[in-house]
């Protein structure tokens, strides 16, 4: 529904899009209406498998196999894409309708050079030869801010780092200068300052050039600055289409609402939780009839869960699809106590719980042809120190590659300083040895980033959380098993969890289960190391709400 | 209405806003667990949906109830020579008895389905045999390897390439000009000669597997080493070895069938399949089509359904990995 | 890039001495010596132990190993007591029809299995892909004499299209090449063999790539299914058969036994063969050892063109 007057760029209206797998058919994209004019752009937000992947991939008709659009249009500059044969799909894309993937480590043909690859839509669709196209690809290149493109011409993607492939990536969709850019997370595989000059990158060109452009993500900060109206999507259905002031500021969708209210901010109130919302994002094969949100809506009634709402709005610039819409943003409910616990107060010693001093660890760089001799050393941590006091928690930041995890590993023990001190009370832990160095284990403990590689796919979830009592041979079974019920609760999951295997639970799910193991011995320091950032918004704020409420 | 609503929802707990009106039995705040199933019904379930693998299984369970059940119902003579039945065609009559066979009879007069049922005895035997020992060595060695440091390991891993580098056929061949008796000689001598690639693929496993966040985690926990090594890497590292498995069981069935046809095989009256196809130029050339098509179809099936359940297995415990 | 490939040739040579000691210490314990055959098995004791002495067979086991080890760096495979010649000299002869041979077939069943693989990735799932994974399978399982023995039952003895052996007179490999049809039924056996286990890494190796984002990108570009299967996939998809093809050398050389023995081929597989049942252990033991050295050769060759022919391997 575009404004009146202006003929959009990108029109698409109703599409529905189904994946038909062997045994189920999943409704990806349901009645999804949007609309992009020249030179704007669009913001898709959404969580993991709400389908805005899919419906980019809808528009250029590159759907996987079993995909099929089943209803709706879309209009490319008032021309209908639905239904036209390949051969003419073939034309328009990279020509008029470019898409840029998210990640560009396997999204550039690793064996051909980049220039070949910034040039093949050219010699494709303007009919150029090598020369003229190696050219425009040189023009390209330098359009997006490639340092040194000449000599990128001829080097290969392994060469380049994550932003600079990007930009090549960019660089190929552009280089027909296409009316439309579908940007499918552009960023989230880069860290944020490189983020910061790819989305500017494109905001420049989407002026130059006067292209609209849907910007995919489920990041609200990418948005926030960088779209002019922004959709928000939740299985498979538009919930929410406003500029993006309203969508910040007044949003009228349950949905939205608690999306936005689940990210932290500096300036919050150490108080209040994160709102965060209940359950999980609903199975795409079996939606459930009636609103799709209802399940996990805090005012879901019996007509949202018997009728769909349909995306309306007194205003045609702010649409949303909801039987009880909310006014603006959420109130936060204050649950934490303010300073600190009685039992983090009574912990407190004298001098700091966990002190490091001057932390040292080095890896050794070998080369030569025959005898691998010791060139150079990598410093993944060089002279950090910092400490931590019972009852509070530190924040260690920075961009991959800066040594963070590796200083998590040396704090508790997976790896050894080549220098420096680490203490717990006072101790230095990892100089001790045996059974002083089992016992003391019990202290300090990690949760780990990749909530799919930290359990043993082989063991069920009771044998996960016994394991750690029964290494430190602590308490009888009936103790043991009293113990695993009560942590399984603390956390959240049910208690037909304890029978079941890792691979059937969610991300989120099984970070609460590595807390809870964490947790077993009643560790004095858990080092978590990226805990949320392979989980999605909402279900982050759950684990970081759980973690806070079981740190007191 | 949104008034009406906000009266009515309460604030509980750390957990977020509640929905008050709705159905009493609350989700628990983690979401429901779905019920899949658990690991080893799943890949089996998997497995099951593999249609071809299940034939697989189905023509391997054929194959061991005929040749090891067969005999005890169908009793034919395998030990005295009969020239005047020889070469007889199936359905021909025997001058001697007048029997007809099957599948007719060989140059010493043996019943030919009879021969094959016990040939295949022999060639399931075996290939059954030399696989164990190729696993039971190989996984061994190869684990024992990738948990060693890199010196120990680059030097055990360098004899397993040079011991590769031999080609199997010639020095099995070589060997068994003088170790080829038995039905264990032979295993012995293929089992020899095929854990190498057990060894590395256990070797790999145990690598990627010692780098894992999960092992990491038992270790903070204050794990020993053969925890890890017995709780943990072995159990995850099973998986492709059992795949491997029935790869070898086909391998050594099929050069069984090399070393017969060769003349290097088992001799009477332990003849294998392959031994009895030793002649089988002879005898399409003197057009005995039934002492070599209905041998060689065997072969081929049992290979195959080896071949097919190796790639369902390899599909199957794949998902399980791969789900979510 | 230089100093990556003199590693691994300096390992390749560490490969090749582990090969030729083992295998010499294999070969050891069926025979020490080759006296018997020589002097006859009615030889006396002193005769035995003088002969011995003369030709070096009674020195400890480290020494005979490190002379073999000199004699094969020069070349030296030994001598053939029985056949009277130079090892080596028996090699040149036999050599030429080995590899007209394998020759083709490699050749033959790349140029097919190659399409065909991508064919069953692209078209997966489809009847066709079915028939052909089907047929792939059965060949996959069988051994190269059965095959063989069906193709001469049914081409040669049946319809005598092909004649069932390659007759004796094909002495040299002139004769071989202006005969074709002599060497048809062979050359096919092993043309279906070689494909049968070549399409299967080439389908699998081509599933693999046709997941990945690139080949969408390409599509997203603008490309036909077509142009993107040439452009982009066939080079990527191909990258493994290299490796394939570099283990398929030593077949090349010390000849197909089985084919050979089989449609009676005068190459050094049905050498080999006439070896084993005349115990010509000297001809057995450097058969064996030229052909790890070719295993390992082969390794290397294929390595070397990996890092030629992908950019992401060059170091």
């Amino acid at each position: 529904m575009a404004a009146d007057g202006k003929a959009g760029a990108l029109e698409v209206t109703n599409l529905s899009t189904h994946i038909e797998l062997s045994r189920s058919t999943v409704q990806a994209v349901g009645n999804v209406d949007l609309a992009i004019e020249p030179g704007k752009t669009l913001g898709l937000v959404g969580e993991s498998g709400c389908g805005k992947s899919m419906l980019g991939l809808s528009i250029l008709g590159l759907l996987p196999a079993g995909g099929k659009i089943i209803d709706g249009s879309v209009k490319l500059d008032g021309r209908e894409l639905v239904g036209l044969p390949d051969p003419e799909l073939q034309k328009l894309r990279g020509n008029e309708v470019s898409m840029i993937f998210q990640d560009s480590q396997s999204s550039l043909n690793p064996t051909k050079k980049i220039g070949e690859q910034v040039a093949e839509p050219v010699r494709l669709h303007r009919g150029a030869s090598r020369k003229e196209a190696r050219d425009r690809a040189l023009e390209v290149l330098e359009l997006v801010g490639l340092p040194r493109p000449k000599e990128r011409l001829d080097q290969y993607p392994h060469h380049l780092s994550g932003g600079l492939r990007q930009r090549v990536m960019i660089a190929v969709a552009l280089a027909c200068e296409p009316k439309v850019l579908l940007a499918d997370e552009p960023t989230t595989a880069l860290d944020v300052t490189i983020q910061a000059q790819i989305l500017a990158l494109l905001d420049d060109l989407e002026d130059r050039l006067g292209m609209a452009t849907l910007l995919v993500t489920h990041d609200m900060g990418v948005v926030a600055g960088r779209a002019h109206r922004i959709s928000v999507m939740y299985a498979g259905r538009i919930v929410e289409t406003a500029s993006t002031q309203d969508v910040f500021g007044a949003m009228r969708h349950p949905y939205t609402q608690a999306l936005l209210g689940s990210i932290p901010r500096l300036d919050q109130d150490n108080t209040k939780a994160l709102i965060s919302i209940r359950g999980l994002p609903p199975d795409l094969a079996d939606p459930p009839a009636g609103c799709r949100f209802a399940p996990r809506c805090a005012f879901a009634t019996d007509k949202c869960r018997a009728e769909e709402p349909p995306l309306t709005g007194r205003d045609p610039e702010h649409l949303f699809a909801c039987w009880h819409p909310v006014d603006g943003p959420a109130e936060a409910p204050k649950v934490f106590v303010q300073g600190t616990s009685p039992a983090a107060a009574a912990a407190r010693t004298d001098g700091h719980l966990l002190e490091i001093v001057d932390a040292v660890r080095e890896y050794p760089v070998t080369a030569g042809a025959v005898l691998q001799r010791k060139v150079n050393s990598v410093k993944a941590v060089s002279g950090v120190s910092l400490h931590v006091d019972a009852g509070e928690a530190l924040g260690l930041v920075g961009e991959s590659g800066c040594g963070k995890t590796t200083l998590g590993k040396l704090i508790v023990g997976v790896e050894k300083p080549d220098a420096g001190r680490i203490a717990l009370a006072g101790r230095e832990v990892f100089r001790m040895r045996g059974r002083g160095l089992r016992r003391a284990r019990r202290d300090l403990q990690m949760m780990f980033q990749d909530p799919y590689a930290s359990l043993d796919p082989r063991m069920r979830v009771q044998t996960i959380l016994r394991e750690p009592l029964v290494i430190q041979n602590m308490g009888s079974r009936k103790e043991q098993d009293a113990k695993i019920r009560q942590l399984l609760d603390e956390v959240g999951l049910p208690e037909n969890a304890l029978e079941r295997y890792p691979h059937e639970f969610s991300g989120g799910q099984r970070q609460r289960i590595a807390l809870a193991r964490a947790l077993m011995l009643e560790p004095k320091v858990i080092v978590a190391d990226e805990p949320v950032s392979a989980l999605d918004v909402s279900i982050r704020s759950q684990v970081l709400n759980l973690m806070k409420r079981l740190q007191a | 209405m949104t008034e009406d609503l906000e009266n009515r929802v309460k604030p509980l707990g750390a957990t977020g806003l509640q929905v008050a009106l709705s159905d009493p039995e609350l989700m628990p705040e983690g979401g429901d667990v779905q019920a899949i199933a658990s690991g080893w019904r799943l890949a089996v379930r998997e497995f099951a949906n593999n249609k071809v693998a299940v034939l697989g299984v189905g023509i391997l369970v054929f194959f061991v109830l005929f040749c090891f059940l067969g005999p005890l119902f169908y009793h034919t003579n395998q030990s005295l020579t009969q020239p005047l039945n020889a070469n007889l065609q199936p359905g021909q009559t025997s001058p001697i008895n007048g029997q007809t066979y099957p599948l007719g009879t060989d140059e010493h007069g043996f019943d030919e389905l009879g021969r094959i049922m016990l040939g295949g005895q022999t060639a399931l035997e075996v290939g059954f045999f030399a696989a164990l020992i190729s696993i039971v060595i190989g996984t061994l060695y190869g684990a024992v390897s990738g948990l060693s440091g890199r010196l120990i390991d680059g030097v055990m891993m360098r004899f397993v390439d040079i011991v590769y580098s031999i080609p199997f056929l010639f020095i099995v061949l070589v060997l068994a000009t003088k170790f080829s008796a038995t039905v264990l000689e032979i295993s012995l001598l293929f089992g020899f000669f095929s854990w190498l690639v057990p060894a590395r693929l256990m070797r790999g496993e145990v690598l990627t597997l010692r780098e894992r966040d999960f092992v990491s985690a038992a270790r903070v926990m204050g794990s020993g080493r053969s925890r890890l090594v017995y709780r943990h890497l072995i159990p995850n590292a099973l998986s492709v070895v059992i795949v491997n498995v029935t790869f070898l069981v086909a391998d050594s069935i099929l050069a069984l069938a090399y070393l017969g046809f060769l003349g290097f095989g088992l001799q009477y009256p332990t003849a294998s399949w392959g031994d009895m196809l030793g002649n089988a130029d002879n005898y399409i050339s003197n057009g005995q089509w039934w002492l070599v098509y209905p041998v060689g179809f065997c072969l081929v099936a049992v290979v195959m359904a080896c071949n097919l359940v190796g790639d369902g297995l390899r599909d199957a415990l794949d998902v399980r990995l791969r789900r979510r | 890039m230089l100093g990556y490939i003199i590693r691994r040739i300096l390992v390749a040579i560490v490969i090749t001495i582990g090969i030729a000691a083992i295998t010499f210490e294999l070969l050891h314990l069926i025979s020490g010596s080759p006296v018997h055959e020589v002097l006859g098995r009615g030889a006396r004791p002193a005769q035995i132990a003088a002969w011995n002495k003369q030709h070096g067979y009674d020195r400890p086991f480290i020494a005979q190993l490190l002379t073999y080890l000199g004699h094969l760096v020069v070349l030296n495979f030994g001598y053939s007591y029985k056949q009277g010649q130079s090892v080596a000299q028996l090699f040149k002869e036999y050599a030429g029809r080995s590899l007209y041979l394998s020759g083709s077939a490699l050749v033959l069943s790349l140029l097919i299995a190659i399409p065909l693989g991508i064919a069953q990735a692209v078209k997966r799932n489809t009847i066709g892909d079915y028939a052909m994974t089907t047929l792939t399978f059965v060949l996959y399982a069988m051994p190269p004499f059965f095959l063989g023995i069906i193709l001469i039952d049914a081409f040669a003895l049946h319809l005598h299209i092909f004649p069932p052996l390659v007759p004796s007179s094909q002495t040299s490999t002139g004769a071989a090449l202006t005969h074709p049809r002599d060497y048809a039924l062979p050359i096919l056996t092993l043309t279906a063999v070689n494909i049968a286990s070549f399409s299967r890494y080439m389908r699998s190796s081509a599933l693999d790539n046709l997941s990945q984002d690139y080949i969408r990108l390409a599509r997203a570009k603008g490309l036909s299914r077509r142009a993107m299967l040439y452009r982009h996939l066939l080079r990527n998809a191909c990258l493994p058969m290299i490796t394939l093809v570099g283990l398929s050398i030593p077949d090349l050389l010390a000849g197909n036994l089985l084919v050979e023995v089989l449609f009676n081929i005068q190459g050094l597989g049905l050498l080999f063969f006439n070896a084993l049942q005349n115990g010509d252990y000297p001809i057995l033991l450097a058969y064996t050892v030229l052909g790890g050295i070719l295993t390992v050769l082969g390794n290397l060759m294929a390595d070397i063109a990996l890092t030629v022919a992908d950019p992401r391997v060059r170091i």
